[in-house]
């Protein structure tokens, strides 16, 4: 296991890296420049700009040293346009924490609510509680987040006044939480209908299996054998979904993000690309990136502790 | 002798999209205490269903229509979901067919087989697990302090049949009800795996219900055979009546594909296949595949006739009025050859 999670982690290195690198070059080749809306600028001014950011260098010259400000110094260049001169690592590490905090909000609640209707439509497979949760699956899976953000911006915070309209900067602790809650609860309703509508899938198919049988056979009640044999089994193929599904909630919250005026990294990436910033650019796709290969990492190696065959087996080949 | 599992007249339909499927239309069998009680018939023929009503456990479209199932001076028919809790796993167990599919994957072996004993507080948790090394041993699994903490994907498909029957008898039930134990088996695990069960019902004095497709396996397994077709019974009698004195003319076919070293001849196959329970035949069900069937077959379903005290056949055939109809020749060879091996045999004891 041990050499497994080390592989793996080599494994996200070097991915990171290569990510960044096609980055690098892909927002070199993109158009517009820093120029763009400063037509005063004469010829003379640009080319001593561009030697100062050594954008007159060849793009391979200038990638090594973007390189090697990253590695040796973690510094990730500044921004030029946004906030001219501020280091883009200054921005970025005030606008991380609050998107984490939306994003991961809405995957811890949206997979326990959704392994519960999915338990749920599954034990009352084809009743009317079954029909109800379907329903509801269908419309949160098909309208996209923004959607239910605006309603429940225009119903819940400005027609009832239950939260705030748009998030609270100087907000802590549960008045932060109370402020977040709309972002937090729009993005989680199409992951909680996706996590049930495959688990109710899984989970039925489960219950049918001889296993499930057996258990009953040797004694167990219809909910024990359900309980302690169905779910876990139905656990394993789950797992796949959950990163497709945390990358959506991700992709949500570009938008999201703007509807609450949530200061995140979702308008610091649109703001960036809008105004040609590319440092500011490159550093929000690496923490999307990096993200999103994190949780494919958790979820790899969390198979090990779900399903055993992936554990012993994977020790077997080694 | 008083039996212990009586079923009469059991009726069972399935509701389908296409209609109300029959699967079992009025079975009705004893089952003496200690001795081994063969269901054999091809796939369809209602066996699995029949023992799947016996422990509630039918899928949720399948009905008990009609019909009795007495075990312990209760007719089990009427027992609801938790009246079965006392009984299934604890008195009655059932060996599945598919080992291979029958374990949880990613459960250890050990907490498999004790599970359903300390959920039941038949047992401390702390001995449990002695129990259940007891157990593995009885059934033959070698090094069960190891195998104890493994999981089944690390068992080959005999051992994990063995598992199958130790959680089977983990609570000493009384009745074991094998549904074609060793059908998804290769052949030489097969026959030891028949061994362990003749062994386990001495040792233990059990009932058993065995339930196969392969008469093969019955010869060595049963002391009584019902033969079923179509959702009824067609003949039932003594191990040595069915194997040597057949009379209803799907049994004829059943021992006629039975392959064995001896026969010369092409394998028998028997035509066209079975009915569509949706519509079951009017008559013997068996009529339209059975080249000896009479007219009558077609239109009126035969009753049982009585051959012997035990031994009855529900085939016009066997009507006084009825044209005389010998068993098929291939047939009548085997069985010819097979009395003589046993006279050999005996002769050389």
């Amino acid at each position: 296991m041990t050499k497994y999670i080390l592989q793996r982690l080599l494994a996200t290195v070097i991915t990171l890296f290569v990510i960044l690198t096609i980055g690098f070059i892909v927002i070199r080749l993109m158009p517009g420049s820093i120029f763009e809306g400063y037509d005063e600028m004469t010829p003379e001014m640009m080319a001593q700009l561009n030697a100062k950011y050594n954008f007159d260098k060849p793009v391979i010259v200038q990638y090594f040293i973007y390189m090697r400000n990253i590695l040796v110094h973690w510094d990730w260049g500044i921004s030029l346009k946004m906030n001219p001169n501020v280091p883009v690592w200054t921005i970025v590490r005030q606008k991380i924490p609050v998107t984490l905090y939306v994003n991961l909000y809405s995957l811890m609640i949206s997979l326990p609510l959704g392994m519960i209707a999915g338990i749920a439509m599954a034990l009352k497979k084809n009743s009317g509680i079954d029909y109800g949760i379907s329903f509801l699956v269908v419309i949160f899976i098909s309208v996209p987040s923004f959607v239910f953000a605006t309603g429940m911006q225009y119903f819940l915070a400005y027609k009832f006044g239950w939260f705030p309209i748009i998030y609270d900067v100087n907000a802590v602790g549960s008045a932060k939480l109370h402020s977040l809650v709309l972002p937090i609860l729009a993005l989680a309703f199409s992951p909680i209908a996706r996590v049930a509508r495959y688990l109710r899938a899984e989970l039925a198919e489960t219950i049918n299996s001889e296993y499930m049988l057996l258990a009953r056979t040797k004694g167990l009640t219809y909910t024990q054998a359900t309980l302690r044999h169905g779910i876990r089994n139905s656990l394993v193929p789950l797992m796949n979904i959950i990163i497709p599904m945390f990358t959506t909630i991700m992709g949500g919250s570009l938008v999201v993000e703007r509807i609450f005026a949530i200061p995140g990294m979702g308008g610091l990436m649109i703001n960036a690309i809008n105004t040609s910033d590319h440092q500011v650019t490159l550093a929000t796709l690496m923490f999307y990136s990096f993200i999103s290969i994190i949780t494919i990492l958790l979820v790899d190696l969390s198979y090990g502790i779900v399903d055993p065959r992936i554990r012993i087996g994977g020790k077997k080949a080694e | 002798m008083e039996p212990i599992l009586q079923v009469k007249d059991l009726t069972v339909s399935f509701n389908a999209y296409a209609g109300t499927v029959q699967a079992v239309r009025g079975v009705s069998f004893d089952l003496n205490p200690h001795e081994t009680l063969a269901i054999v018939g091809e796939s369809g023929s209602g066996k699995s269903v029949t023992i799947k009503a016996i422990l509630g456990i039918l899928p949720k479209n399948g009905r008990i229509v009609n019909g009795e199932i007495w075990y312990q001076g209760e007719d089990m028919a009427k027992y609801s979901e938790s009246d079965f809790y006392k009984i299934r796993g604890k008195k009655i167990s059932l060996v599945f067919q598919d080992p291979l599919s029958a374990l949880n994957p990613i459960m250890k072996i050990g907490k498999q087989i004790t599970e359903a004993l300390i959920l039941s507080k038949s047992i401390e948790k702390s001995k449990a697990k002695e129990r259940a090394i007891e157990l593995m041993e009885a059934v033959g699994i070698p090094d069960p302090e190891i195998r104890y903490d493994q999981y089944p994907f690390q068992f080959s498909g005999g051992m994990r049949q063995r598992i199958v029957i130790a959680i089977a008898l983990a609570s000493n039930p009384e009745l074991l009800i094998c549904d074609e134990p060793t059908t998804a088996l290769d052949v030489t695990i097969q026959a030891k795996i028949l061994d362990l069960i003749n062994e386990i019902k001495r040792r233990q004095d059990l009932s058993i219900i065995f339930i196969t497709h392969d008469m093969g396996v019955v010869a060595n397994m049963a002391d009584r055979i019902c033969v079923m077709y179509a959702g009824k019974i067609v003949e039932f009698g003594t191990a040595n009546e069915i194997f040597y004195e057949p009379a209803h003319p799907y049994t004829w076919a059943l021992l006629s594909a039975m392959p064995d070293l001896d026969t010369k001849e092409k394998l028998f196959a028997i035509p066209g296949a079975p009915p569509n329970m949706l519509v079951p035949p009017k008559g013997d069900a068996f009529a339209a595949r059975n080249k000896y069937a009479l007219e009558l077959d077609f239109e009126e379903e035969p009753p049982y006739f009585k051959l012997s005290d035990t031994h009855y056949a529900a085939t016009w055939l066997l009507h006084p009025d009825a044209p005389k109809v010998e068993m098929p020749e291939i047939l009548k060879n085997r069985i010819a050859r097979m009395i003589e091996k046993e006279a050999a045999r005996d002769g050389r004891q």
